[in-house]
């Protein structure tokens, strides 16, 4: 997970993960899509990319395809969606608990007047 | 902007849930195991969570027992949400004796995957179905792009 969420930290890196969302492309024309990114920059942001296992990379002779793996980008929903819903639930559990306490006192207080 | 949204409904008036989002004692009690919050605008928004992620903020907007808004982030270096990246809006809305929290994090790094709709839409339908004890079948890719 650390490695996805580093991968993603460069905007470029996420442009080329949208490119390549849909269709497998070669690395050629994933550069040609950069005017102002050298080549063996992009070429390093690919090879980012795979190791983060954010896109698989496929060789066609010469060429070099790139598409997206998408059960890996699915995964980092995943962690995000699980850190605010179980934040949420143990809001819940102790918010539960103070009101419960509360209402208890309500009632013994209510009881005495 | 993509956003998440998470919504839960809580057994307590929203005069009993709002000291667990302000003060930093109560506020550790569900999230974080240090936190440093000083809930006005401008103030810092700083919880340790599970003992090693650093998050990090400020407080944008503070309206008492209706809502928090801060900006959010993670500290570790070269994360996609660094601090100050993405906004987190915390709402609390009564329903009789119960308070409806919702919960809108805004700003997240999937903005640039999720163009036209396709992408996480896409996986979570298809993770609804498959939670849901059915079969969303084979994955077949949605290419809505002429191929080049």
């Amino acid at each position: 997970m650390d490695a996805t969420l580093k991968a993603l930290a460069e905007p470029r890196r996420r442009e080329i993960l949208r490119l390549v969302w849909s269709q497998e492309l070669p690395a050629t024309e994933i550069a040609d899509r950069f005017r102002d990114v050298t080549r063996p920059a992009i070429s390093q942001h690919l090879a980012v990319l795979k190791d983060a296992g954010l896109v698989t990379e496929r060789r066609d002779g010469a060429r070099r395809l790139y598409r997206a793996n998408t059960d890996t980008v699915a995964e980092l929903r995943a962690f995000l969606d699980d850190y605010w819903t179980s934040g949420l639930e143990r809001l819940r559990g102790v918010a539960e608990e103070a009101e419960a306490r509360k209402r208890q006192t309500r009632r013994r207080t209510k009881g005495r007047t | 902007m993509a956003e998440l949204v998470r919504e839960i409904l809580i057994d307590a008036t929203p005069e009993t849930i709002w000291p667990f989002l302000t003060e930093p004692e109560k506020h550790v009690e569900w999230e974080g195991t240090v936190a440093e919050i000083d809930p006005r605008p401008g103030g810092l928004y700083r919880v340790l969570v599970a003992g090693q992620s650093q998050s990090a903020g400020e407080y944008v907007e503070v309206v008492p027992r209706e809502k928090v808004v801060f900006t959010f982030g993670w500290e570790q270096e070269g994360h996609p949400i660094p601090p100050g990246s993405t906004t987190v809006e915390i709402s609390l809305h009564p329903e009789g004796d119960r308070t409806r929290v919702r919960l809108v994090h805004r700003g997240l790094p999937d903005d640039a995957i999720s163009d036209h709709g396709e992408g996480w839409a896409h996986y979570l339908g298809r993770l609804e179905i498959a939670a849901a004890g059915g079969d969303a079948g084979p994955d077949t890719p949605q290419s809505h792009e002429p191929t080049v």
